[in-house]
């Protein structure tokens, strides 16, 4: 993790954390990435039942708060807009339910610093470690790299990865209108519409019970696709 | 005239008036209502018009092609509907974002830098 802490000297990373309800696990999630290198963490408190901070005192990051639940892609969106005003080089997104490793950070910000991408998109389908894809999970997400790539022209391995880094530059383009999940697809649309330079960095994803409970089901998947849909009408 | 054409004469009635009161400065609007107006109460009053314009059309009967249509005018409707939700989630996001943005640049123990 040498690594990593050498580039943060050398570069300002801020990650976005989407929160709604993680109280179980986002302290700890916080903590890891701060042991690692001095990240500018910004939390986004998407209208938890319980507002997260009071799990989070102590710990050197910014919460920012909705007051009622608007949705994960809200919850970026709100992230990016704060973390402009830092004026940082790279800007990160990590979900809170803990399924993301730490470790894979310094490989998901390399094209970046490499100037090889502007967009970094993470993939558990690039190396098959450690990714144990719950049967279902699976036949979701490879359908749903057909149905993105029907709409943005963009065929990644993985369709829905909450682990991806930006340049500065990049953000400042992106904007996100999908409220709720369909923003993964949209970041698609805007990265196609803009023209950005991506690539896609193999990262592994932990299947916890609890990330298992938190995270979305197939079916949700077609809520998805009817918010695509509605989107692309109403553009 | 029979007890249903007074009913749905009455209905349109009151409808009608509703819609022109609450319209009264869109000119458009209230042609447009008035066009629909006339048309529902001559259908109702001369209810064998629809035969003839259905038989038209190639439907059996009047009553199927007015289902018909009121299902196309249901779907408009409902996307029209949708899309006002659409803009007043837009609106209501950028309020909160903007609530969620101004309280973090003044910390208190509530929110903002921890």
């Amino acid at each position: 993790m040498l690594s990593l802490l050498r580039e943060t000297t050398h570069k300002k990373i801020v990650i976005v954390i989407p929160v709604y309800n993680d109280t179980q696990t986002i302290r700890q999630v916080a903590e890891g990435l701060l042991q690692q290198a001095p990240f500018q963490i910004i939390i986004v408190d998407d209208g938890s039942a319980i507002p997260v901070n009071t799990t989070l005192q102590g710990l050197p990051i910014v919460c920012l708060r909705h007051q009622v639940n608007l949705g994960q892609g809200a919850a970026l969106q709100t992230g990016f807009a704060y973390a402009l005003n830092l004026q940082p080089d790279i800007i990160i997104t990590f979900d809170a339910d803990g399924q993301h490793a730490v470790n894979d950070l310094h490989a998901l910000i390399q094209p970046i610093i490499q100037q090889e991408a502007e967009v970094v998109l993470g993939s558990r389908f690039i190396e098959k470690y450690n990714n144990r894809i719950p049967f279902f999970r699976n036949i979701t997400l490879k359908t749903g790299r057909f149905v993105n790539y029907l709409f943005c022209g963009i065929l990644l391995s993985d369709a829905h990865n909450g682990l991806r880094a930006f340049s500065r530059a990049a953000i400042e383009k992106i904007v996100i209108t999908e409220n709720r999940m369909a923003h993964a697809s949209e970041i698609l649309f805007e990265i196609s519409r803009h023209k950005l330079r991506y690539t896609e960095v193999p990262v592994t994803v932990q299947y916890t019970t609890y990330s298992r409970q938190k995270g979305q089901s197939s079916i949700d998947s077609v809520k998805v696709l009817f918010d695509l849909i509605l989107h692309k009408l109403f553009r | 005239m029979n007890g249903i054409q007074l009913v749905l004469l009455t209905g349109l009635a009151f409808i009608s008036l509703y819609f022109i009161i609450r319209l009264k400065k869109r000119i458009l609007d209230i042609v447009l209502l008035t066009g629909m107006a006339a048309c529902a109460a001559t259908f109702i009053i001369w209810p064998d018009l629809t035969n003839t314009i259905a038989a038209k059309f190639g439907v059996g009967r009047g009553a199927d092609l007015v289902f018909y249509i009121s299902i196309l005018i249901f779907w408009f409707v409902v996307l029209k509907l949708y899309a006002r939700i659409r803009k007043l989630e837009q609106m209501l996001t950028q309020i909160i974002r903007e609530d969620a943005l101004n309280k973090a640049k003044e910390p208190t123990s509530q929110s903002g830098q921890l």
